[in-house]
């Protein structure tokens, strides 16, 4: 019985149905969790060679203007105060379609690239020929919630698992130490649907998002929530160790009992792990800066921003970092800016576009921009149109489903480039259509993952993070 | 399949007699039999009505005969000249996998012989099984067969049919079961296995005693009459409800009353309800037996899942929305009873499945009388647990009464004694408008102006209830907790809706107002946007402020509570709700009015004196500022005056009165309930196919039905289009349930088994389709069906069939021969350890550190904090203690997004859909969850109290206590040597700290 104690791992992975529980062990912890993969029958991953080995998303919570920030209208400008000009009754939000109204905001060409970026975000403007700018995105539905479990999940419901999953559940991870996939919300509180955002639904449940807040216990239960014995916690360990050993002796070693084992030391290797990386007051006065830490608006992304680099140097896959808290209230504290898009989007995009810039200059500086996959993405854009009386021009816009902008950076995706095309007033995408799906698509595949690949049973169905859809816009690679 | 081959065989032979010359009428028999399944195998998936590949459609005789694109395919007696001949031929088509030689040659001679059609002008693209999809001679879709135990090798071996069915397998494979497993594993297994929850040791030692045969099967009989069987499998069938108590989506408010169908379910359970009956009840018990409250909770099942409550503005988004729900609540009907997934046939046929589009909306024909709501349900029981309640209430509250009281007599007898100095001094405001001379705000910044026909007169702010009011200058910094307090007298009782004081947007949008008479009348009240942050303080009607000035104060503390004072003292009982946070800038002040733009807006009266604090005062402060002699004892001063054990007991009373007067309000006052369950409409029209999916796009109407695939059963109920819902869901309750529905006892035979080994017969238990798995024991699966049909149904008798087979109560050591096998253990030559979940888990906390409270039923207990913001609903996980936290797990408040780390990390299943089979994951996450959570620490703590408190002193005792209780058994000489040394030197909260945490209390063998 006892050299089955070593039982090998190959037989170890196959514990459990259709290897669920095998992969449970593998997940957080193994780096050659990849490998495990393709015990459900799937071609090991990477299907190919990957052009971005991790990747950092910042998800815009409440709809930002593309045509106030990334989508040049000189159309739009002719076109102020004019009607829309179509008897369409479009699915906004509001249903009040006013006026066309001009960008608030000043757009030129930057960089050597001369991508017409506005004012908006003067710092991220500087790095405009890093990225790729896609300007004819479209998704399906026009109501906050759906709208971002679409952008996270493929799905407009609860219950799917998003994409920091799917790459945790295809890719693993290359560190023990740490999770896969982490998640750092506003300070300001998390997006609606909370933490079905970054829930691995129905994917085993070490693939699900991990909440790194700030403070003494930056990930849930790291410490004793109870104050216990001094050195009780290393006595503990120990005496438990020797228990579970002598425990296995007795029953036989099956595999269960060694994972269970195993998963505590690398339990302990979080606890040391976890604060080293969330404590960033080594980094030096000059990086600090540069993220804007030490300035009042821009103190929390920068934070968040710059852990999000020290945690993929440290081997995490996937990080998700929100700007904007919930929905609704006033004052806004997203970027729903039905009121007043200058105002509101001055506001949000000031607490991100320095601490944002940062991270792009300092991933370039420290060479992690070539393998690295920046997205910068939101729910969904902004009408044309003010929202308001149809025969105003208010200073609101209402929600735009048809066409917006997102933009990724690093990773293997062109330099100062834009993709796709709105209508002459950045109403509807015209030209290269990116849905959602199309854009989790050519994400998996600049990882190195072949979407229609990656797949999970559930309920009578071989799950994709992109359902039956999904084309690679290839022509955004560099 | 399996008659391919034989079939082509024949027709070769039959049709190579028939010579080239050919016989016509014999060709056309020939193709009923094996011409056309050939097609439907090879061709139809590309070639039908609907798809069209090539514009071809083999599916029906005129199409065929026509042609495709390249015109027609057949020439008849000419199969050279054929283009279907030249392309199978070639082996072009069908473009994966080529025919076989005698598929071949049998097309070309049926060609040969004049290409002639058979009896039926359409095929059935659904009629064969093909190698992509499931035809109606899917496996699970036929008759349940009655076969006979095998014979096997080790007849000795067979506790009951069971054993000879999983020996046979074991036999084909060379493997031998395992052994018996030990007294002490097996007895442990089945407690947690049928209650989920530990045997004690006294228990397990009186098994291990006498472990024969009969006491085995008496502890089984136990086990399964007692009320915690109902609770452990309740829980596994409230993951197939995918029970949660939110709306899920964007709002996921809360859902009080969903609970009734959770304690329904465990009941029926316990009651060991016929399993065609629990599901009926759970389809249709509203419409089955009206005025039966246990019919409309039990339909709970079909409104257990997520609704959307923000659909949109549009007709398109809402009809969306609507189809969306139906297809979430045909999903889990379809899974839960049937194992088939309708639900992937809203678009198009099912691609996998025999079912067509349109048999989808029969289903949504035979529910569109289904909607999420509210019901008040009569319920005898209601009186008697209101009785039980009261008295509760009564005498707690006569306790708790006694010690304030005399805590504030003592208290007030210690003022008399203090310096008058001492005398609390009115706090301090924010700003303060005096009314005397002007409209300023004496203190700060907020100067006033007035508007319409406002006006000064005798030291007080005049308006006249009709476009008069003030308003001050924006405030100057965010206000976030505040006090509103005015002194005022009323022109009228009468009036409605004007407010005093507030605060708002500058917009009028957002507000918090001191509003009098707006909602109920004659009282005052926090008036807000829509309403939203307003409720009741549950007073009496005002009868003094038409005559004298009255003193009114509204304290907004940033948690939510809301709480009235009126002339000092508090007014009514405060409330939690959300929180409206005002901008500096875009903020003002207003008096006189409710806020701008708001009807019946105006106050008719004078305000003598209003002072706005940025924080929420204490009811002494506010008494101090109404500058009332107060007789009001605060909570700092009350608590000053109690003994240290008197102030536990006051808090643990409080705590109690709390959840008790919460469930008091739930229950209500009439002799009815409230209860989350259909709403249903009684006529709900006609349902039309929708093309694509697209709900906008409507084609030809469908009557109410179910699926075609099951042959023996009618899938049309032969009700007309627009029948009522009651008639509609009758006929679903009895097509699921009907005898000859050998999906339905396949299905739950299938789930049982799962739950008791961890994998089912058939691995996937929701899905009896193509994508499923196959059965591993397929005789096996239909023996246990006609059995349990033989026995009326009774899970119970299913459940002591299986655990009292030799095949349950084998050890679970590996074994390299059957590792190197079968590692996956599909056979069944162990039995798989079993890692607890979640619940089970946590249950077993409870139990051994002696703290479960074992009531059962009820509202859940909420260990997460719930707190609305904006239009979302918050929930995180909170640890208060008391009794009523330590109930089983199953009675946890359960909304959607809100787990606790224990279940969570412990992979229970967030009730976002329907949950057939828990994933069981080893993660660092989970270990840190264990070792570190407070619930965890605090039973740990529980345990080594009430052990050291058990054997004062002597650390031998207690180690081996606390492994009696974890283990049920005592340490070995080694163990309790390790485990003196741990505790001696860190105490017993670190022994039971480990213990929780180990192998042997985790993992069952």
């Amino acid at each position: 019985m006892n050299d089955l104690g070593t039982l090998n791992r190959r037989n170890f992975f196959n514990w459990g149905i259709r290897g669920i529980g095998a992969t449970a062990f593998a997940s957080l912890l193994a780096r050659d969790t990849t490998a495990q993969v393709s015990s459900l029958g799937q071609t090991a991953f990477p299907n190919f060679a990957p052009r971005a080995k991790r990747a950092i998303h910042i998800s815009l919570v409440g709809g930002m203007s593309h045509i106030d920030s990334y989508d040049h209208k000189p159309g739009l400008d002719k076109a102020h105060g004019k009607p829309l000009g179509s008897n369409e009754k479009p699915d906004i939000f509001f249903g009040k379609v006013g006026l066309l109204r001009k960008s608030d905001f000043q757009f030129k060409p930057r960089g050597q690239s001369g991508l017409w970026l506005s004012d908006m975000f003067p710092n991220i403007a500087e790095m405009a020929d890093q990225m790729t700018v896609i300007r004819s995105m479209t998704t399906d539905s026009a109501n906050h919630t759906p709208a971002l479990f679409f952008a996270n999940s493929g799905f407009e419901f609860n219950g799917f698992p998003s994409v920091g999953s799917w790459v945790s559940y295809g890719l693993g991870c290359e560190t023990e130490s740490l999770p896969a996939f982490v998640v750092l919300s506003d300070g300001r509180g998390g997006p609606n649907g909370g933490a079905s955002n970054w829930t691995s639904g129905f994917l085993p449940s070490q693939h699900q998002g991990v909440e790194l807040r700030s403070g003494k216990t930056p990930v849930r239960d790291l410490f004793p929530a109870i104050e216990q014995p001094k050195g009780s916690d290393a006595a503990a360990r120990d005496f438990l160790q020797k228990l579970n050993a002598r425990h296995a002796d007795r029953s036989g070693a099956d595999a269960m009992l060694s994972a269970r084992m195993r998963s505590y030391e690398l339990a302990a290797r979080m606890q040391l792990s976890v604060p080293e990386v969330s404590d960033i007051n080594g980094e030096p006065e000059y990086i600090r800066n540069m993220y804007g830490l030490g300035e009042g608006r821009t103190e929390d992304a920068g934070r968040r921003c710059l852990l999000a680099r020290r945690l993929l140097e440290r081997g995490v896959r996937f990080v998700q970092i929100y700007s904007g808290g919930p929905i609704g209230g006033s004052p806004r504290a997203s970027w729903d800016a039905h009121e007043n898009v200058q105002d509101n989007h001055s506001t949000e995009a000031g607490r991100i576009d320095k601490p944002i810039a940062g991270l792009l200059r300092d991933l370039k500086q420290r060479g992690m921009l070539d393998d690295t996959l920046v997205l910068f993405t939101t729910e969904f854009g902004r009408t044309p149109f003010a929202q308001s009386n149809a025969d105003q021009v208010g200073p609101g816009r209402d929600h735009n489903k048809y066409g917006f902008s997102c933009w990724l950076a690093g990773g293997g995706v062109k330099a100062g480039f834009s993709y796709g095309k709105t209508d002459e007033i950045g109403w509807k995408t015209v030209k290269n259509p990116v849905h959602w799906h199309d854009f989790h698509a050519t994400v998996l595949h600049l990882m190195g993952v072949d979407h229609k690949n990656l797949t999970f049973y559930h309920n009578g169905i071989e799950r994709r993070l992109t359902n039956v859809h999904g084309h690679v816009a290839k022509g955004m690679f560099a | 399949m399996h008659l391919r081959g034989f079939h082509s065989i024949l027709s070769v032979l039959i049709l190579s007699l028939l010579g080239s010359t050919g016989n016509h009428s014999f060709a056309a028999a020939i193709f009923d039999r094996d011409v056309a399944p050939l097609l439907i195998r090879h061709c139809l998936e590309c070639h039908n009505g609907f798809d069209l590949k090539g514009k071809l459609d083999l599916s029906q005789r005129d199409a065929a005969l026509k042609g495709g694109k390249h015109g027609a395919v057949f020439v008849a007696g000419k199969p050279s000249e054929s283009l279907l001949w030249e392309k199978v031929a070639e082996d072009d088509m069908p473009p994966d996998k080529p025919l076989g030689q005698a598929e071949k040659t049998l097309l070309r001679d049926w060609i040969a012989a004049g290409a002639k059609w058979g009896a039926n002008d359409d095929l059935d693209p659904f009629q064969y099984t093909t190698a992509k999809r499931g035809g109606y001679d899917w496996w699970s879709l036929q008759p349940i067969g009655q076969p006979e135990p095998p014979e096997v090798s080790q007849t000795g071996w067979g506790a009951n049919p069971i054993d000879a069915f999983i020996l046979a397998r074991l036999d084909a494979a060379k493997l031998k079961p395992s052994a018996p497993a030990d007294a002490r594993v097996l007895i442990r297994r089945l407690y947690f296995d049928l209650t989920g929850l530990p045997p004690t040791a006294e228990q397990v030692a009186a098994f291990v005693a006498n472990p024969t045969d009969a006491a085995y099967r008496k502890v089984v009989d136990d086990l399964l009459s007692s009320p915690h069987y109902g609770e452990r499998w309740g829980r596994h069938w409230l993951d197939l409800a995918r029970f949660g108590e939110s709306d899920g989506f964007e709002r996921n408010n809360v859902r009080n009353n969903l609970w009734p169908y959770r304690d329904w379910v465990i009941r029926a359970l316990n009651d060991d309800m016929p399993y065609d009956e629990f599901v009926r009840m759970q389809v249709a018990g509203d419409v089955l037996k009206p005025g039966n409250p246990a019919g409309q909770k039990a339909v709970g099942f079909l409104v257990a899942g997520l609704h959307n409550t923000v659909v949109g503005g549009s007709e398109f988004m809402k009809k969306t929305a609507r189809q969306d729900e139906i297809e979430e609540i045909i999903g889990t009907v379809g899974q839960t009873f049937v194992g088939l997934t309708v639900n992937c046939a809203r678009c198009h046929n099912h691609k996998f499945d025999p079912i067509q589009q349109k048999e989808y909306y029969q289903m949504t024909s035979a529910i569109a009388g289904v909607f999420h709501g509210e019901r008040s349900v009569a319920d005898p029981e209601l009186a008697r647990q209101r009785e039980v309640l009261r008295k509760q209430i009564a005498s707690l509250s006569e306790e708790l009464a006694r010690i304030e009281n005399r805590a504030r007599e003592t208290a007030l007898a210690k003022r008399k004694h203090r310096d008058p100095e001492e005398k609390p001094e009115p706090p301090t405001p924010f700003a303060r408008w005096e009314f005397d001379t002007g409209l300023e705000d004496s203190l700060g910044t907020l100067h006033g102006t007035a508007k319409g026909d406002a006006r000064l007169e005798g030291g007080a702010l005049v308006v006249d209830g009709s476009d008069a009011w003030v308003e001050t200058a924006p405030l100057n910094s965010p206000l976030r907790a505040k006090t509103l307090e005015a002194w005022v007298a009323l022109g009228s009782l009468n009036q409605k809706g004007g407010g005093v004081i507030g605060v708002q947007s500058n917009d009028g949008q957002f507000f918090d107002s001191v509003v009098f008479a707006e909602r109920e009348s004659r009282r005052w009240m926090p008036g807000s946007n829509g309403l939203v942050r307003t409720k009741s303080f549950g007073v009496p009607e005002e009868n003094e402020a038409h005559q004298q000035a009255v003193h009114i104060a509204i304290v907004y503390q940033e948690d939510g509570t809301i709480t009235g004072y009126r002339n000092g003292a508090p007014y009514g009982k405060p409330y939690k709700t959300g929180f409206q946070e005002f901008a500096a800038g875009s903020s003002q002040v207003i008096f006189g009015m409710r806020h701008r733009g708001g009807g019946n807006n105006f106050l008719n009266g004078k305000i003598h004196r209003a002072q706005l604090y940025n924080r929420a005062l204490g009811p002494d402060e506010i008494a101090a500022s109404a500058g009332v002699e107060s007789t009001f004892v605060g909570e700092a001063e009350l608590a000053a005056a109690l003994a240290q054990a008197k102030l536990a007991r006051r808090k643990a009373l409080k705590d109690q009165l709390t959840g008790l007067s919460a469930r008091e309000q739930e229950l209500g006052s009439g002799s009815s309930m409230k209860v989350y369950t259909v709403a249903a409409r009684g006529n709900p029209g006609m349902v039309r196919l929708l093309k694509r999916g697209n709900a906008m796009d409507e084609g030809e109407v469908v009557r109410p039905g179910a699926v075609a695939a099951l042959r023996m059963l009618s899938s049309d109920f032969g009700i007309s289009p627009d029948a009522s819902d009651n008639e509609r869901r009758k006929q679903l309750a009895h097509w699921l349930t009907d005898t000859n529905n050998p999906l339905f006892t396949r299905v739950i035979v299938n789930r049982v088994w799962h739950y008791h080994f961890g994998t089912g017969i058939v691995e996937t238990p929701n899905d009896f389709g193509f994508n499923g798995g196959r059965p591993s024991h397929p005789e096996l699966l239909d023996w246990l069906a006609s059995e349990f049909a033989a026995n009326g149904q009774q899970l119970k008798a299913l459940h002591r069939l299986i655990v009292t087979s030799n095949t349950y109560r084998q050890a679970s050591a590996p074994r390299a021969d059957g590792m190197a096998v079968d590692a996956e253990n599909r056979l069944l030559w162990r039995k798989s350890p079993v890692r607890l979940d979640a619940e089970s888990l946590r249950d077993a906390v409870l139990v051994v550190s002696g703290k479960l409270n074992p009531k059962m039923g009820g509202p859940g207990f909420r260990d997460v904090s719930i707190t609305p913001n904006n239009g979302t609903t918050y929930y995180e996980p909170i640890y208060p203690e008391g009794d009523e936290y330590n109930r089983r797990t199953v009675y946890r408040f359960s909304p959607r997004g809100g787990r606790s780390a224990i279940l969570d990390t412990f992979d229970c299943p967030d009730p976002s859909t329907t949950a057939p089979r828990r994933a069981v994951t080893t993660t660092p996450l989970q270990a840190l969850a264990l070792l570190n959570n407070h619930f965890i620490l605090n039973k740990a703590g529980a345990m080594a109290d009430r052990v050291a408190s058990h054997a004062k002193g002597n650390l031998d005792e207690q180690v081996k206590q606390i492994f009696l209780d974890a283990f049920q058994r005592q340490p070995a000489a080694e163990e309790l040597r390790l485990a003196k040394r741990l505790a001696g030197e860190y105490g017993l909260v670190t022994l039971c700290r480990s213990l929780f945490n180990s192998n042997e209390f985790v993992i069952l063998n």
